[in-house]
């Protein structure tokens, strides 16, 4: 079974949180009511968080991917 | 007008564009261009519409329709259209002495999320207990009323400063400004929000030529509007 950890990947999933975390903010934005403030702080403000994180962690970590095929473990210079 | 709000909405939206952009095709992070991007629209831009946000929400939680917008609220807006000048808060709302808009802020500056971390903390208590936890039977401020608020707007207008019987004693205007003689509890201004009483009041209705004595018909002060 192949399995593939790569800097694209997180910035995929990095991006699909950044971006849900954003339109939930977006759409607590047109509701003036104290229900609003605490979607955009604690689902907003969290899945930005998560996903920034895993942004920074994919910069730290990136730099090569690494393709785990049977076992057999190829580094994989990423173009620069 | 190309306000903060709007600001706001086309960084979330720039940043929404941006990202896309990256989750379709990642790969053009490997080039510098890309992973300047990256940074923009995965960092700097949720950070700042983050900041935005949480900003544009405070200033919203001032519009007296906010605060009223939780049920137990809804009587103390209300009390905003009683029928009577003597009691203080009808008498400001009605008579634009504080924004209607703004009602409840004004003169509570120092309340949940307007005052200090303590005030916050408690503003986030409040939405607690109104959706999770049980509403006390009797609504009452931590902290006795101070008139520090009432001086915010009073203090050097002719009215108070000389008023007649807040000059009827030598150094009474100074307890007055020191928060000594309460403007609300020394039975001077006492008559204020009184929801209690609400059911055997009569309320004042601009669209209606008059009473009303409904109270359901005082429920729209929270609109500030004057229909």
């Amino acid at each position: 079974m192949a399995k593939t950890i790569n800097m694209e990947r997180r910035l995929r999933i990095a991006g699909t949180l950044v971006v849900l975390g954003l339109l939930i903010e977006l759409i607590s934005l047109l509701w003036s009511h104290p229900i609003a403030f605490i979607v955009f702080v604690a689902a907003g403000g969290l899945l930005i968080g998560v996903g920034i994180v895993i942004y920074l962690y994919s910069l730290v970590s990136g730099g090569e991917s690494v393709v785990r095929e049977n076992d057999e473990v190829k580094a994989i210079s990423v173009p620069k | 007008m190309f306000g903060p709000t709007s600001i706001l909405i086309t960084t979330i939206i720039l940043a929404v564009a941006l990202i896309s952009l990256l989750i379709i095709k990642p790969s053009i992070t490997v080039s510098r261009g890309g992973k300047i991007l990256a940074f923009v629209s995965l960092l700097v831009f949720p950070v700042l519409g983050g900041s935005m946000g949480v900003s544009e929400h405070i200033e919203r939680s001032k519009n007296t329709e906010f605060c009223t917008s939780c049920h137990v609220m809804q009587d103390y807006g209300k009390s905003l259209r009683i029928d009577d000048p003597s009691f203080l808060p009808a008498a400001h709302f009605q008579n634009n002495r504080v924004p209607r808009d703004a009602a409840c802020y004004t003169c509570h500056t120092d309340y949940a999320m307007y005052g200090d971390f303590r005030a916050k903390l408690r503003g986030l208590r409040h939405l607690y207990v109104q959706y999770l936890g049980k509403v006390p039977d009797k609504i009452e401020l931590y902290d006795p009323y101070n008139n520090r608020e009432c001086l915010h707007c009073h203090l050097g207008a002719r009215s108070f400063e000389e008023g007649a019987t807040h000059n009827v004693e030598v150094g009474r205007l100074d307890l007055i400004k020191a928060n000594k003689l309460s403007c609300l509890s020394t039975g001077c201004h006492e008559a204020t929000h009184n929801v209690k009483n609400l059911g055997s009041l009569t309320f004042w209705s601009t669209d209606s030529k008059g009473k009303t004595g409904d109270a359901e018909a005082a429920g729209d002060a929270g609109t500030g509007s004057d229909k």
